[in-house]
């Protein structure tokens, strides 16, 4: 592995974590530090450098967080009038690229699993990857390039499998 | 910042509070955006705010409770300000740091004075370097070898947790035997608890009042006094009537327990408001300090109606970086206010809390009364949050006078759908002990249980 770990190294790191019985787990990649939780509570960044990416969130809180959502009554603005969406897990700014200049996870017309990561949620410098939650096919995203976003915000289109 | 110049006001809470700092936010010409949770984005008082922002999922360790959440909320809103309200996140240093890092003003202490406050053993230690009379209170070193110590203090005796809090792991004793039995149980309640399990031991006061001093600072050691309140009324720790000024306070007591919040206020260069709460003693002459309540409280309207001031707006224009804008008072007020608690519990049945649809809310009117509240009628009361429906505050000429005019108020208040509090405050605003004033924080309790044996 490289000194400077990829999105993906990170992503494929929080996959192998999440199939083991590890509540949480930390590992140093060089200059960078990662924390993981299955648990609810990712403890704030550690003391480790500035420039390092800031912890990464496993998926698996995410997707405890999502599936607890109440029947979303969101006044989110520009809310589609029909159809199924694949809405914010949390509050925070949506990147649809790991890193600017990069290409998306996802695109409109590409068939996700309920797995597969379709963007980033950073909050307060804490990056989370935010998975599909359900498998099908995506449709028009609704939210641009690292818009702010609101719990339970409408992010993309999405026609069930 | 919103297309308007007005500074953005991100109100961090719900209920009764969110709608107060909507409203402050308003009297200084600022623009409330409403923090919300899922179960409160179309809440009266996110109505009454000009956008609402959704934090996270309905329960509050999910949204209301999560400083990142709130914080990025500040961020995504162009925020000047938060106000934390009570509860919640009103006293978490983090917060306020994180707030801080984004150069987001944070409507209350800074987060040292949080730290300084919050902990017990370190409050405790901060009054008595301030000469702020504190209780006779020794730390245990050895929760098995705790003889000695309560030979020293005598009974009865208090062992709580130093980094407890709510009432929680503190331990009535009232002999040498029972120490000994308790200290070990307390400090592995404390251990498990709070993940530490200091404790000490203090003198007990069973027949004390509860009186609290508000106080304002300006962050650089300037202090005003807005008097005291009297808050004795309680079931198991929980606040029922409020009222200002205390009843039955000689000129020295009053004195003691203005001039020592005063030098806390000082010795912490305190910033905001805040409330510095006293034990009373009423058999002997001790006044014993408890602890600096770092935010704004529940019970601020009856200071406020007492002394003409608004300290919701004060505290956001000193965040902001202007004139707090307050008059210097008289020790005592020349009116006295009382304040009701309507709460979503049945008092006949051990103030079990309960939730949903109010069919009718009505609410009582005329001069000297004010509601804090967002229910309404139609409004479907959440199961997810502390039970608290609105605030009655009655404020008359004399103590006599508001005692009556709260009865009156609390018998023309009308909330249909769900059981409150309501008949509980009828019967003490009527109970003689209570018209008398001064009584303990051990009334309520026993006096309403016989009730029910009498009447149930």
């Amino acid at each position: 592995m490289s000194e400077t770990p990829s999105w993906q190294e990170l992503l494929d790191l929080v996959e192998q974590l999440n199939n083991s019985d590890y509540e949480s787990a930390s590992v140093q990649f060089g200059t960078v530090s990662v924390r993981l939780s299955k648990s609810e509570h990712v403890s704030e960044s550690p003391a480790a450098g500035v420039l390092a990416p800031a912890p990464v969130a496993a998926t698996p809180s995410v997707a405890t967080t999502a599936a607890a959502t109440p029947p979303a009554s969101t006044p989110a603005p520009a809310a589609p009038a029909a159809g199924d969406t694949i809405d914010a897990p949390m509050i925070g700014v949506f990147y649809r690229r790991p890193s600017p200049g990069a290409d998306e996870f996802v695109k409109p017309g590409d068939t996700v699993t309920a797995d597969t990561t379709i963007g980033i949620i950073e909050i307060m410098k804490l990056m989370n990857p935010v998975a599909a939650g359900k498998a099908g096919v995506l449709g028009e995203f609704l939210v641009d390039d690292s818009n702010a976003v609101e719990f339970g915000q409408p992010l993309v289109q999405i026609t069930l499998a | 910042m919103t297309s308007t110049d007005k500074p953005v006001v991100l109100v961090a809470n719900r209920g009764e509070i969110a709608m107060r700092i909507i409203a402050a936010a308003r009297r200084i010409g600022a623009s409330p955006v409403l923090a919300a949770s899922v179960a409160d984005a179309s809440s009266p008082a996110a109505r009454a705010a000009d956008r609402v922002v959704v934090i996270g999922a309905a329960q509050a360790s999910k949204s209301y409770l999560r400083p990142e959440q709130v914080a990025q909320a500040a961020v995504n809103v162009g925020a000047a300000v938060v106000h934390p309200g009570y509860g919640f996140l009103s006293e978490q240093p983090l917060l306020c740091e994180l707030l801080e890092a984004e150069g987001i003003a944070f409507a209350g202490p800074r987060p040292e004075t949080l730290r300084a406050v919050g902990d017990k053993g370190s409050a405790r230690q901060v009054a008595i370097d301030a000469s702020v009379p504190v209780a006779q209170g020794i730390e245990i070193d050895d929760p098995s070898e705790v003889r000695s110590l309560g030979e020293k203090l005598g009974f009865p005796l208090l062992i709580k947790a130093i980094h407890g809090g709510g009432g929680r792991g503190i331990r009535l004793v009232t002999n040498l035997d029972e120490l000994e039995e308790l200290a070990p149980q307390a400090a592995h309640e404390a251990e498990g608890a709070f993940g530490n399990g200091a404790l000490y031991l203090e003198r007990y006061y069973g027949l004390a009042r509860h009186v609290e001093v508000q106080v304002f600072g300006d962050g650089e050691g300037n202090a005003w006094i807005f008097g005291d309140r009297d808050c004795s009324v309680q079931r198991r720790h929980q606040k029922l009537i409020e009222e200002c000024p205390a009843p039955g306070l000689s000129d020295a007591r009053r004195t003691i327990l203005h001039e020592s919040s005063r030098r806390l206020v000082k010795a912490l260069k305190y910033r905001g408001a805040g409330t510095v709460e006293f034990l009373v003693d009423t058999q002997t002459d001790d006044v014993i300090f408890l602890e600096v309540n770092a935010r704004i409280q529940v019970e601020h309207p009856v200071t406020e109606e007492a002394f003409g001031v608004d300290l919701v707006a004060a505290q956001l224009r000193l965040a902001l970086g202007l004139d707090p804008e307050l008059p210097v008072v008289p020790a005592v007020p020349p009116v006295s206010v009382i304040e009701l608690r309507i709460n979503a519990e049945d008092p006949l049945h051990d103030f079990m809390p309960n939730s949903g649809v109010l069919t009718e809310v009505t609410w009582p009117r005329g001069p000297g009364i004010r509601i804090d509240t967002q229910v309404e009628t139609g409004y479907s009361f959440p199961p997810f949050y502390d039970s608290l429906m609105a605030k009655v505050i009655v404020r008359a000429h004399d103590r006599q006078a508001a005692v009556a005019g709260a009865l009156a108020a609390a018998q023309n208040t009308s909330i249909e759908g769900l059981k409150t509090t309501l008949p509980m405050l009828e019967y003490v605003l009527a109970h003689e002990d209570f018209i008398a004033g001064e009584v303990p924080t051990s009334w309520f309790g026993p006096v309403w249980d016989s009730r029910k044996d009498t009447h149930d």
